[in-house]
């Protein structure tokens, strides 16, 4: 799921041009309402919005930058779009100071260690949950039905953004049991993981070994989608159960949960077998499809924590070579070849495009 | 044995003099064939500080094919030689995937047969001399679980090697220290030193500091690291400036407790543990005084820092 700007922009400016129109007659309600999507692509500034709203459509912006463009971007073009993210995050702090969102990308750019950005997140948590609570309450008193729902949800993002951040840095530093702490405090505010904290979980369960915990959260998040409850596990779970079977020498299952991601997942023997490394998501994690060949690509990125783990010797870590020789022996040829003459005329220079 | 002291005493100069003499079977002999040939290996070993890396890399490559070649051999002639078969199997310097998938079906071929248990009645196996190439053998699968990021597999095999001897003849509760730390288990970490009578040493200083890093308890990480670097002879140095151990061959080399030898070896055996919790060298590196002491420790033994 997670989240995407973009709609969270459009659903906070929706609800408040909606309850502005309360009191209205319906037809002309719906007169109105039905100016409302050319109105937010074309004349934004005509729409009634506090200044939290335009700090968060500034918000927005940035992460598309930062998250979708730069990743894809070179040279002088990175720099142009660094300056503008940068400069974008801090006009959204000016106009409204607890911008949490803002205010935590802005930090990600100046703080280099993991350590040190870790401490400032888990520091400042509490700070942001309070504030996120008020503001749901705020919305909880101010609108009705189901437009009380969704707007007090919106309230308490920045809130399950931060920890969802604060956990997946955790992991990033080695500190499991203190990322699984973070999980199980999303999971509890907000049942349906929207931060989908239980990818972030699964990683931890794996790193500690723990197959009881991860075979619990598997039980706990089963049913959070209708479209993963039917369908096979997703990519973050089935690559720790699959870490944990090569942690405990069972090969031959590892392989069988292997093959499996494999049919679960377009050309996923292809990207199991390149094991590239993402930029991690500033905003948050990137939104993609269930089931799509880039959830496949994000959920090995952020593997690369059991990928690389070990003695090896050609920089790949234990389960990481494994993988790229099985992946090698699963993949159709075309596959691994395309994508490795796609990596060398990036590496060249020639497409600027990315994926 | 009913012999006496003194003349016990001179019945081990005489072995110790001219072993030949004093073997009679098959089994001894291999032994003492690849005693000698541990001797040479280490050696050789000895001008590799003098080398350049590839000049160090072609001569460390040459001796381990030596190694593993002669040891086939050996083997070959007696397959009982669990060392032996042990020793090949390191010489063969494979990735520790690999080296572990040959360790463990070594194993299972051995498990359950003469010498992996104690036959001396005195409860613990390290004291039954045809006990100890089984002992060493866990020992290794622990090196090698560990070294391909198996903890939970390193940390049975020390436990199993613990319950054959509860002295500890081979040193197993070191990975096994480090082993928890990496997984976070603190309960498991105090429960092993509780075990040893808090007898510490440089694994269990290090292993301390890892564990509350990971979970997250600075002001006692911070502690458990001064008094690592306190304890340890030059263990800031040690953390700081890890130094490149090569493969044990067959053991871990015996150093005293707490000395700065002993730490190399813990750091070099924590490598990736370390690697795991990638802030933590530079954290480390940041402490009051910690910089400082390895500082001073490098000037005082002309070491690069």
């Amino acid at each position: 799921m997670s989240f995407d700007p973009s709609r969270e922009d459009y659903q906070r400016l929706a609800l408040r041009f909606v309850s502005q129109l309360d009191g209205t007659d319906p037809l002309r309600a719906a007169r109105e309402f039905a100016t409302f999507g050319r109105r937010f692509a074309q004349d934004r500034d005509s729409l009634p919005q506090t200044d939290e709203d335009r700090a968060f459509h500034l918000v927005s912006l940035a992460a598309t930058i930062i998250d979708y463009d730069l990743p894809f971007s070179r040279g002088g073009t990175s720099q142009d779009l660094l300056k503008r993210a940068r400069s974008l995050l801090n006009e959204a702090i000016s106009l409204d100071p607890r911008c949490y969102d803002a205010i935590r990308m802005l930090r990600a750019a100046d703080i280099p260690s993991f350590d040190l950005y870790y401490k400032f997140l888990e520091e400042a948590a509490d700070e942001v949950g309070a504030h996120c609570r008020e503001q749901r309450d705020l919305m909880l008193a101010t609108h009705e039905g189901d437009r009380a729902v969704l707007a007090s949800k919106i309230a308490m993002h920045p809130y399950l953004r931060w920890l969802g951040m604060q956990a997946s840095k955790a992991v990033i530093c080695g500190r499991n049991r203190q990322a699984i702490g973070v999980c199980d405090r999303l999971l509890e505010l907000d049942p349906d993981d929207t931060a989908d904290a239980r990818f972030t979980a699964a990683i931890a369960y794996a790193k500690l070994e723990d197959e009881d915990g991860l075979d619990a959260l598997a039980r706990r998040t089963r049913r959070l989608s209708i479209e993963r409850a039917r369908g096979p596990e997703d990519a973050w779970m089935q690559i720790a159960r699959m870490s944990l079977l090569f942690k405990q020498y069972r090969m031959a299952e590892a392989r069988r949960q292997l093959e499996t991601l494999c049919n679960t997942y377009p050309y996923a023997a292809a990207t199991i077998f390149l094991q590239h490394e993402l930029p991690d998501g500033v905003f948050y994690r990137l939104a993609v499809p269930p089931y799509s060949e880039d959830e496949l690509i994000v959920a090995c990125s952020e593997a690369t924590v059991l990928f690389q783990e070990g003695r090896a010797r050609f920089g790949h870590g234990s389960l990481g070579t494994w993988l790229a020789e099985r992946a090698k022996e699963l993949a159709p040829k075309e596959d691994i070849d395309a994508l490795v003459a796609r990596e060398d005329s990036e590496l060249n220079g020639d497409s600027g495009e990315g994926r | 044995m009913g012999l006496s002291q003194s003349a016990y005493a001179e019945l081990l100069l005489a072995v110790r003099k001219n072993p030949e003499e004093f073997i009679d079977n098959r089994e001894d002999a291999t032994f003492l064939a690849l005693g000698r040939l541990l001797d040479k290996f280490a050696e050789d070993r000895e001008g590799d500080d003098l080398l350049e890396d590839d000049e160090f890399a072609t001569a460390r490559a040459k001796r381990m094919g030596k190694l593993s070649i002669a040891c086939e051999k050996i083997t070959k002639a007696c397959p009982t030689c669990v060392d032996a078969r042990v020793v090949q199997i390191i010489a063969s310097d494979k990735d520790p995937d690999v080296e572990l998938g040959l360790l463990l079906d070594l194993r299972d071929e051995l498990a359950g047969g003469p010498w992996t248990s104690d036959t001396t009645g005195t409860g613990d196996a390290w004291n039954d001399v045809f006990a100890r190439p089984w002992l060493r053998l866990l020992s290794r699968i622990q090196f090698a679980a560990l070294d391909s990021g198996r903890y939970r597999m390193c940390d049975e095999a020390g436990e199993n090697a613990l319950s054959l001897s509860p002295a500890d003849g081979v040193g197993a509760r070191r990975a096994c220290a480090l082993s928890r730390a990496r997984l976070e288990d603190e309960e498991g970490l105090n429960r092993l030193e509780a075990r040893f009578s808090h007898r510490g040493d440089s694994w269990f200083a290090l292993s301390r500091v890892i564990l509350l890093y990971k979970l997250g308890r600075m002001t006692a990480a911070r502690r458990a690291l001064r008094g690592m670097c306190s304890l340890c002879d030059g263990g800031a140095y040690a953390l700081l400036r890890p130094i490149l151990i090569d493969t044990y061959m067959p053991d871990r080399p015996q150093y005293a407790p707490y000395s700065f030898e002993e730490a190399t070896l813990a750091v070099h055996e924590a490598d990736p543990i370390i690697l795991d919790v990638p802030d933590f060298a530079l954290w480390a590196e940041r402490q009051e005084d910690i910089a400082s002491a390895g500082k001073s420790f490098a000037e005082e033994h002309g070491l690069d820092w």
